[in-house]
């Protein structure tokens, strides 16, 4: 297999373009180039949903692609956040998670944390569609099941997970009647 | 002597009761086979809803039609039909009120049914659950909803389907054929229709179009050409999946609820009569070097290494129980890629096949590639396992998109 060079915006910032085979997985890249390890390796099939990562898209919205079954190539020029990426750092070096991080941590809602950064990306992609389009009160536990039911959860089963998430998007004030 | 004269009576009368008691239990159990094999569950049963209750919506270019209930209900089945009646809606699209049937009823085949397997057939309906509850009313648009006018094109295409001589064919290639033509009704979709919906039988079996699919041809010389033998193909329909991809789409319910379930032989017949008694070779690709393929095909390898080879493999072998292999994919034979399209566009829902086979659901990627992008990927694996040339155009896809 060849190399070939390979641009992407990761976690904000811009990276490469750095030769790298044309049949690389995206997880591999991040692991083993990238030093990224907080993707998981589940299943390697596309089922278990722990690698996923978020894409930004141009148009403002974000998605999760899973990276176990995605080459690194697919990722050319485009903005990549992997869980590395979500919590703030200050200048002491202390880190606030994002609200969705915190709450999974307050309410427990991961014990063994294999499941948990995709299950992260899954939920912060949820709430990032809720600020641009709040949710109606009657479809949240619809777009939860959707957002989160795909991701494998093998040890807390999903209940605090979805709890928490609700939590999140009623505290942001993201939960409108109707 | 009275005593014993009367035993004697009783015992012949119940000999001859349990005798036509197996002789029903046997018809019912041939009944029942022949059912699969006409796959009457298909289109009359819904999705998720009692065996035989009708219901499944049946979309065609006039409007949808709904499968009816064929359970032993009489308000809303077949519980008042007669042998005759029943043979007569099977063979001729006769309800028994006298109505014509949509023929989406199959009888342009069916009308080849031999009597004692519609009696057969009959006998298995009347052993399942009753349902008392209708299936939805067939709405079609004018003039297609005036089951009267169907009377001209039932005189014109009502026996569509005719059998080949049977003069020199091995009696499995005779089987094959009434399992094929009539029973499994094969030509209904794989046969080309005209404008007013009749099987063209100038070309039959050489390939239809449904709901935007191609049902592909299934003339000898064309499947050796997409790498079909007879053992593959037997075993393609036993089990839903073979050296050459597996059934989706359409066809996937037809192994669900009818070719599994047929016999060994039936099924080995149906593909000599496909493939003849003489069957062509099947075609080898030759492998083309990356370097040979069009520029098109060149982009599409690094599509296919972005979004395909995570499960299809780098190597295009697939992987077991995830994904089945572009290596000797039959799919990526056939000239006319729109099949390729769909399945690229679209994806394919999770499938489970015989045992405990099963593929990964395939997610479609109609919104994250844009046509160009789909255009190098086809002409790709049309190059790489296809032996075809990697010359689709975006102008090309664009109508096969369309359809």
């Amino acid at each position: 297999m060849a190399n070939r060079p390979l641009q992407l915006t990761l976690n904000g910032q811009p990276v490469g373009p750095v030769e790298v085979p044309d049949d690389l997985a995206m997880i591999d890249y991040l692991h083993e180039h990238q030093n990224l390890t907080g993707s998981r390796l589940g299943c390697g099939q596309g089922i278990c949903h722990a690698c996923v990562v978020i894409v930004d898209n141009p148009d403002g919205t974000s998605e999760e692609v899973r990276t176990c079954i995605t080459g690194a190539h697919y990722f050319e020029g485009k903005k990549v956040r992997t869980i590395e990426g979500h919590a703030k750092q200050d200048e002491a070096g202390d880190l606030t998670l994002n609200p969705i991080q915190q709450k999974f941590v307050d309410l427990f809602a991961f014990q063994c944390s294999y499941c948990a950064p995709g299950f992260v990306n899954a939920a912060t992609v949820l709430v990032e569609t809720a600020q641009r389009q709040p949710l109606k009160k009657s479809e949240v536990e619809d777009r939860i099941e959707a957002s989160l039911g795909h991701h494998i959860c093998r040890c807390t089963g999903y209940v605090r997970y979805y709890d928490a998430t609700r939590t999140v998007l009623n505290d942001l004030g993201l939960v409108k009647e109707g | 002597m009275g005593i014993v004269r009367s035993t004697l009576a009783l015992a012949l009368g119940l000999a001859v009761a349990s005798l036509a008691q197996a002789a029903d239990v046997a018809q019912v159990k041939r009944g029942e086979y022949l059912a699969r094999a006409a796959d009457c569950m298909a289109c009359h049963t819904a999705e998720g809803g009692a065996p035989f209750a009708g219901g499944l919506p049946i979309h065609s270019p006039f409007g949808t039609i709904y499968g009816s209930n064929i359970t032993p209900d009489k308000q809303y089945g077949i519980g008042n039909y007669t042998a005759d009646e029943f043979f007569a809606a099977v063979t001729e699209g006769k309800r028994k009120d006298g109505a014509n049937l949509y023929p989406a009823m199959p009888y342009t085949s069916y009308h080849l049914i031999k009597r004692e397997d519609s009696d057969a057939i009959l006998a298995y309906l009347m052993t399942v659950p009753p349902i008392n509850r209708p299936a939805p009313q067939t709405a079609l648009s004018f003039p297609f909803n005036v089951r009267l006018g169907l009377t001209g094109w039932n005189m014109l295409y009502g026996k569509s389907v005719q059998l080949q001589p049977t003069e020199g064919k091995s009696p499995a290639w005779q089987r094959g054929q009434y399992m094929v033509e009539v029973m499994g009704h094969c030509g209904e979709c794989h046969t080309p229709r005209n404008p007013i919906g009749a099987l063209q039988q100038d070309q039959r079996l050489s390939g239809g179009l449904l709901g935007g699919y191609l049902a592909p041809s299934l003339l000898a010389q064309d499947l050796a050409d997409r790498g079909w033998t007879q053992p593959d193909l037997t075993t393609f329909l036993k089990h839903g999946i073979s050296a050459q991809g597996s059934m989706f789409n359409e066809m996937f319910p037809v192994v669900h609820h009818s070719t599994q379930h047929l016999q060994d032989a039936d099924l080995a017949a149906m593909a000599t009569y496909l493939l003849g008694d003489q069957p062509p070779p099947a075609k080898q690709i030759k492998a083309v070097a990356l370097e040979q393929m069009s520029d098109s095909a060149k982009r599409g390898h690094q599509q296919y290494l972005n979004v395909c080879a995570g499960c299809h493999g780098v190597d295009g072998k697939g992987k077991p129980h995830i994904a089945v292999a572009m290596d000797g994919n039959t799919v990526l034979r056939q000239s006319d890629s729109r099949n390729l399209v769909k399945a690229i566009r679209d994806g394919i829902r999770e499938q489970q096949f015989t045992g405990f086979e099963r593929m990964q659901p395939m997610p479609g990627f109609a919104d994250k590639l844009d046509d160009q992008q789909v255009t190098d990927m086809v002409n790709y694996l049309r190059q790489a396992w296809g032996g075809l040339p990697g010359d689709l155009t975006v102008q090309q896809l664009a109508e096969l998109k369309a359809e």
